[in-house]
């Protein structure tokens, strides 16, 4: 299969996904925060695991974050995905932590700690996704896994 | 935690004692299933362990009044396979068996529990990542990510020894130095599938498959049944004179963040395996020194320096230093994984190490036997739930 024709990876649609969904694909990627106690969950769910309020509300994120953990892939499992890509692990700056790429230039050395914003790819088949780059890019070389800045 | 946990399980101490182990033919097996054959199913393998574990105890089928199954087999297609008509019956993972078989033999609702595992995960293509990736039912993380190109659990390790090794300092070599051991492990073992041993070289000179890790910090696929018969202990004393206790149990999970990776990222899952740790060595009356063998869980390598921070092996940040200095491997400060484990023996997962444990304390090991080995431990941290077992002569 070429990589044109992959089909992007189909996202788990529980019931509170698909609006979460709906606000990537309108680029304003919003998650649920309670409204009794501030707290920002991922993935989108029934309810606040903090307090247990079932009062949530969409807010779009600030796009801010840092890098806690990040891989590169030398094996294909996903047509989508041909070897070498990355993965990294983001603590946004409301608090959850999400998984994503890392898109144009790579830091030198570790990527842990770096900040990183919000930016939106689409995929050869359309579909939208929340994916990242360095804030700050100096001290950066060119992405040596590339994959995400395919 | 301990002070709040240990009461309530405490009567589990010595409670049941494991009087038979068998497994199937996992290298014969092996060569079989590289072969493009289906030596059997998912039951038959543990029909197969099932029968080597009775004959092992000496005792006939119909004194089982208890059966457990392993996650990969149906309960009733597995039990009508064996011909068993339990009066108490449950399905649960290696170390989740050998709990649930103590606290129903110390309930009183059976005495000799069968505990059955089998797996055809070889010779039916079981996928562990791609589009067809298992375990998305019971563990959301395996699958959520895939859109991002997040898949197999080899990735989720990989993504927690990126952020554990430069937080601990830990390098790529020294986490190699649990391949290259438990390849000395299981090059003295005739059970073990795969033998031949392996240089700090060779591991690192392998291809990564998804960086940090390497070809050698992933376990095998393979085929292959674990049974194992647990007995109330004054039952077990009859049935032969060398019974090997469960001396005490500890679990503590990690559920909070786990689809997002959090616990896995942020902690490497030490406090759950802290809190297990002070239950099971606080129930035991022993601690990490008196620990002769330490069996840990290995679908990856990466779960063993996390184990040896997490229950007091060494100090926070040490377990580096202490897998190149004080070794792991055969004539090392702390034998780990004495069969060869997930990595060179068998792949079926946890339940081959219950019966090493039990062989070792039994000093049933040949080439690669602990001498006067009189404790045990296991631990799995499957998902951010550590669970922890000592078996004691």
């Amino acid at each position: 299969m070429s990589e044109t024709q992959a089909k992007t990876p189909a996202p788990v649609m529980g019931l509170f996904d698909r609006e979460m969904w709906n606000t990537i694909r309108d680029r304003q990627w919003r998650l649920q925060a309670c409204r009794r106690c501030g707290t920002y969950h991922y993935p989108p769910g029934p309810g606040c695991s903090v307090c247990l309020s079932t009062d949530l509300e969409w807010k779009t994120l600030s796009g801010a974050g840092k890098i806690i953990s990040w891989i590169v892939y030398e094996r294909q499992y996903l047509p989508a995905y041909p070897a070498p890509y990355n993965v990294i692990a983001v603590q946004l700056a409301e608090g959850p932590v999400v998984m994503s790429n890392l898109e144009g230039t790579a830091p030198e050395g570790t990527w842990i700690g770096r900040e990183v914003s919000l930016v939106y790819a689409t995929m050869p088949d359309g579909v939208v996704l929340p994916r990242f780059r360095l804030a700050d890019t100096s001290s950066a070389s060119t992405n040596p896994a590339g994959g995400a800045a395919r | 935690m301990s002070d709040l946990h240990t009461p309530a399980s405490a009567g589990l101490r010595r409670a049941g004692a494991v009087v038979g182990v068998g497994n199937s033919d996992w290298v014969g097996d092996w060569a079989r299933t590289r072969n493009g054959e289906q030596p059997s199913d998912a039951c038959g393998y543990g029909l197969v362990a099932f029968g080597c574990a009775l004959a092992d105890a000496g005792i006939a089928k119909d004194e089982i009044d208890g059966l457990i199954v392993g996650p990969t087999t149906a309960y009733e297609r597995a039990a009508e396979v064996l011909g068993i008509d339990p009066r108490w019956g449950d399905q649960a993972d290696a170390v989740q068996s050998v709990i649930k078989a103590c606290s129903a033999i110390q309930s009183g609702l059976c005495s000799v529990v069968a505990l059955v595992y089998g797996n055809d995960q070889r010779s039916v293509g079981t996928q562990y990542g791609g589009p067809a990736a298992m375990g998305g039912d019971a563990f959301l993380s395996y699958v959520y990510h895939a859109p991002w190109g997040l898949t197999s659990q080899g990735a989720l390790y990989a993504l927690t020894f990126q952020a554990y090794k430069e937080a601990r300092g830990m390098t790529e070599a020294e986490l190699g130095e649990v391949a290259v051991a438990q390849r000395q492990w299981s090059s003295l073992n005739p059970n073990a599938v795969m033998r031949k041993r392996i240089t700090i070289e060779e591991y690192l000179a392998a291809r990564y498959i998804c960086q940090p890790l390497r070809l050698y910090d992933y376990c095998m696929i393979n085929d292959g049944g674990v049974a194992l018969i647990i007995a109330e202990a004054g039952r077990a004393r009859r049935i032969r004179k060398d019974p090997v206790y469960i001396e005490a149990v500890g679990r503590s999970d990690l559920n909070r963040g786990a689809t997002s990776l959090a616990p896995r990222l942020t902690n490497y899952y030490l406090p759950a395996q802290q809190a297990a740790a002070s239950q099971v060595f606080n129930m035991a009356g022993l601690g990490p020194k008196d620990i002769d063998i330490f069996n840990v869980y290995d679908s990856f390598s990466v779960h063993i320096p996390l184990a040896l921070e997490g229950y007091g092996y060494c100090g926070i940040g040490e377990a580096g230093k202490f897998l190149r200095e004080q070794k792991m491997g055969p004539g090392g400060a702390l034998p780990i994984n004495t069969g060869g484990g997930h990595l060179s023996e068998s792949y079926m997962q946890g339940w081959n190490h219950q019966i090493e444990s039990v062989r070792q304390l039994r000093g049933e090991c040949g080439e690669r036997q602990v001498p006067n080995c009189r404790h045990v431990h296991y631990s799995s941290d499957v998902a951010g739930k550590a669970v922890s077992i000592i078996y004691s002569r």
